[in-house]
């Protein structure tokens, strides 16, 4: 068995900042479903760290930067550096916007040594970035430590052939990227990769499963999965003309959709997922582009996608260097490392579910359709009135996928009382309507004056009769006043309240309440 | 090695997929349902909720009664989305059951509700129809054998009698408890709720019930408990003014 193959992984650190063409000396934050995702050094420097929510973030650090992720953009920027590595070797694989890796077998001997083809891509890389950020450059067996020699690196660093799991041994074991998995082995006592690489590969098996032996392959300084002796079947591969050529991105990315969801369902309609897919255009003077992209998953139809979309726009609007000679005529996707699908249901570890993917493309899609805040998702805030407890954000702004797996723990911890609870709330149950706009109405007593509360809190007389839009009903039951003072200390934000469940003699029910002398019903019980 | 053991299997599944297509009769997605909450089981024929069925609620109390409804399906998984109902109690879906991490809710701008619902019908498994949003019986049509087709749910509140609706629930009777005059708090209430419909829940059904119970999620009584004394699930003691 070949053990994993040599490779250069070439990583620029804040890509996502650096994609925006800010300086690193600014503090500037880039979040994505309002978590933080990068940092400059200089918002690391004031405490600002990846995982942070934007308002913690913004108060650690008050004059900082925040601007949305755009992975698009990303992409295309980080274009002119791939193609600036072209002609070291054909075939540049693109892990993520920022990081790419190459395969050191031929250009290593071509170029004489490890060390000169290091020094080599950090000059080409130079050359593009121009000082925006800095290069990290590492080289060992197989991707995964070669991307934590470029993150180790200062600004090189080479691990000797056959030397990866002594590098790897002293890690810790959150390098693997898997947080439930590493939380249950530092609870066991592994607090390194070669402790957890020291295991026997057959018990990690049974006990952790397949994701599990992923993990302990790469720790030990293999490839994550065993390599596949079945060639890969030519016909995998799927194509589409585009005629006339397309020079718009809008155009060829309607193509890519298409035919990503097509390679997506003939991968699952055999079983397999595709974790490394090249894409390849053609333009209309027969010349050929092609990129590699890495997903550490299997990539989704949505996913696939995406990166075409990404790197179709990276070639269309690149630099004059990089722009391809004329219109888009072809595109091609070959999935080029494919591995036996384990289908996408929640996980040992939760995560991740088929459901959570279609119905996050369809709220992309509507959004698309109908504006961005046209599609809302509920969220837990604090409050005392109904329409404060919950309140709805703009589905753009939170993760849909593996939404339900993350926060259901938040919601458990809620349930058990580890949240506290808001004193002067209304116990349940709830109204089953909120109307964002109350509705004024008449709230008399037997003698047809206006119910009214003192500065007691106490009212002025039993409501016998609620009138809305001209109409009397009859109130059967009733109970409060009770009394809100909320916000006093705020001269702008100050509301006095009082609040009454009122039951009318057609069986409805309601929260009325008093604000500034008028009675409004704020709430049903439908 | 495990790896070519894996890709045996995967091929396996491969060729029992195509003979499962083979085999599969037409009639499958009328025959699959979702799991709905205990105390609604016994309205529905199926026990369960049909996929691919179109459901109508009506009656005070008939946002109660979608958000019981779409709690099954969302308990156990499914994404619920609701349409055109900005003021939905989401405190109440939470506590009827509905999982709101799960949960859309989409505002068609005064563009083709119909062609929204179509575009979520397959994407998740509950849709929820406001009761202002109107659908023609045109889309009405396509809507179904979309659904049909794909599993999804339609529940409409407040569209009972409108043509394409499967089954029809109407809460036909419905008291409070817990409110006194000038006491208490509004603490349960109990519905009888019957059925209408075509197909298999042509027969009419019933059902008694805390809706919503005192926790908010709905509680079966027993079949004529109406108007009986209702069993005291929460000891909750009531407020009194006593001087």
């Amino acid at each position: 068995m070949t053990g994993p193959v040599r490779t250069l992984v070439a990583w620029c650190p804040d890509w996502p900042v650096v994609a925006f063409g800010r300086g690193l000396d600014e503090p500037v934050a880039v979040v994505h479903a309002n978590r933080v995702i990068a940092a400059s050094p200089a918002a690391r420097q004031q405490g600002v760290a990846r995982g942070l929510r934007r308002r913690v973030a913004q108060s650690r650090c008050a004059e900082l930067d925040v601007i949305e992720r755009d992975e698009a953009r990303e992409a295309r920027t980080f274009e002119p550096v791939l193609a600036a590595l072209d002609d070291i070797t054909p075939r540049v694989e693109v892990t993520r916007p920022g990081t790419c890796a190459l395969v050191m077998r031929g250009p290593s001997r071509y170029f004489g040594g490890d060390e000169a083809v290091a020094a080599l891509v950090r000059d080409r890389m130079g050359d593009v970035l121009d000082g925006r950020t800095e290069i990290r450059v590492g080289i060992a067996d197989g991707p995964f430590a070669a991307g934590l020699a470029a993150r180790a690196a200062h600004p090189t660093r080479i691990v000797e052939a056959g030397a990866t799991p002594t590098f790897l041994a002293p890690m810790s074991i959150s390098v693997l990227e898997r947080p439930e998995l590493s939380d249950v082995l530092v609870r066991l006592g592994l607090r390194s990769l070669g402790a957890f690489a020291a295991l026997p590969p057959a018990d990690v098996l049974a006990r952790f499963g397949d994701e599990g032996r992923g993990a302990h392959r790469l720790a030990s300084g293999l490839d994550e999965r065993p390599p596949d002796a079945r060639l890969t079947p030519p016909d995998w591969s799927i194509s589409t003309e585009i005629d006339p050529p397309a020079d718009r991105v809008d155009r060829v990315a309607f193509v890519a959709r298409t035919l990503a969801d097509d390679l997506h369902q003939r991968l699952e309609h055999d079983g397999i997922s595709c974790v490394r897919i090249a894409i390849e255009a053609e333009t209309e003077f027969g010349e050929t582009l092609l990129r590699l992209w890495r997903h550490e998953g299997a990539l989704s139809a949505g996913a696939i996608a995406d990166r075409v979309r990404w790197q179709l726009d990276g070639w269309l609007n690149g630099s004059a260097v990089t722009r391809p000679s004329g219109g888009i005529s072809r595109v091609t996707l070959l999935p080029d490392e494919i591995v036996p699908a384990k289908g996408r249901q929640l996980g040992f570890w939760g995560g991740e579910t088929e459901v959570d993917e279609r119905a996050a493309r369809v709220a992309a899609r509507l959004q698309g359709q109908l504006g961005s805040d046209a599609v809302m998702v509920p969220e837990r805030r604090g409050g005392r009135h109904p329409d404060e407890q919950l309140v709805l954000v703009p589905a753009a702004t939170v993760e849909l996928r593996g939404r339900s797996a993350g926060d259901q723990t938040e919601h458990a911890r809620e349930v058990d009382g580890e949240v506290p609870p808001w004193p002067g709330q209304l116990p349940a149950p709830s109204p089953s309507r909120v109307p964002a706009k109350p509705h004024a109405v008449e709230l008399i007593d037997a003698d047809g004056a206006m119910v009214t509360v003192t500065g007691r809190g106490m009212a002025s007389a039993s409501p016998v009769s609620l009138g809305i839009r001209g109409r009397w009903l009859a109130i059967v039951g009733w109970a409060g006043p009770w009394p809100v003072d909320e916000r006093w200390w705020d001269v702008d934000d100050h509301r006095r309240r009082v609040r009454f469940q009122i039951l009318t003699d057609d069986g409805q029910a309601r929260l009325v309440t008093l604000e500034q002398s008028q009675w409004w019903v704020t709430a049903l019980w439908d | 090695m495990f790896d070519t053991r894996e890709m045996a299997a995967a091929e396996r599944v491969t060729d029992l997929r195509l003979v499962a297509d083979k085999v599969a009769p037409l009639a499958l997605a009328r025959e699959r349902t979702m799991p709905l909450l205990p105390a609604l089981t016994s309205l529905f024929p199926e026990g369960g909720l049909r996929r691919g069925s179109m459901v109508a609620v009506g009656g005070v109390g008939a946002t109660s009664l979608a958000l019981a409804v779409a709690a099954g399906p969302s308990a156990s998984g499914s994404w619920t989305a609701v349409v055109g109902d900005p003021g939905l109690g989401l405190a109440a879906a939470a506590e009827s059951g509905v999982v709101l991490e799960r949960m859309l809710v989409i505002d068609p701008r005064g563009q083709d509700a119909a062609g929204v619902v179509a575009a979520l019908v397959g994407a998740v498994d509950v849709v929820v129809v406001g009761p202002g949003v109107r659908i023609r019986p045109a889309d009405v049509r396509r809507l179904s054998s979309r659904m049909r087709e794909r599993g999804s749910v339609l529940i409409r509140i407040g569209s009972l009698d409108e043509p394409g609706v499967d089954i029809g629930l109407r809460i036909v009777e419905s008291e409070w408890t817990g409110l006194g005059v000038g006491h208490g708090l509004l603490r349960a209430r109990r519905v009888r709720i019957e059925t209408q419909g075509r197909g298999s829940a042509a027969q009419p059904r019933g059902a008694a019930m805390l809706l919503p119970g005192p926790q908010g999620a709905p509680i079966a009584l027993g079949e004529h408990a109406l108007g009986e004394h209702a069993p005291e699930t929460e000891a909750r003691p009531e407020l009194r003014v006593l001087a």
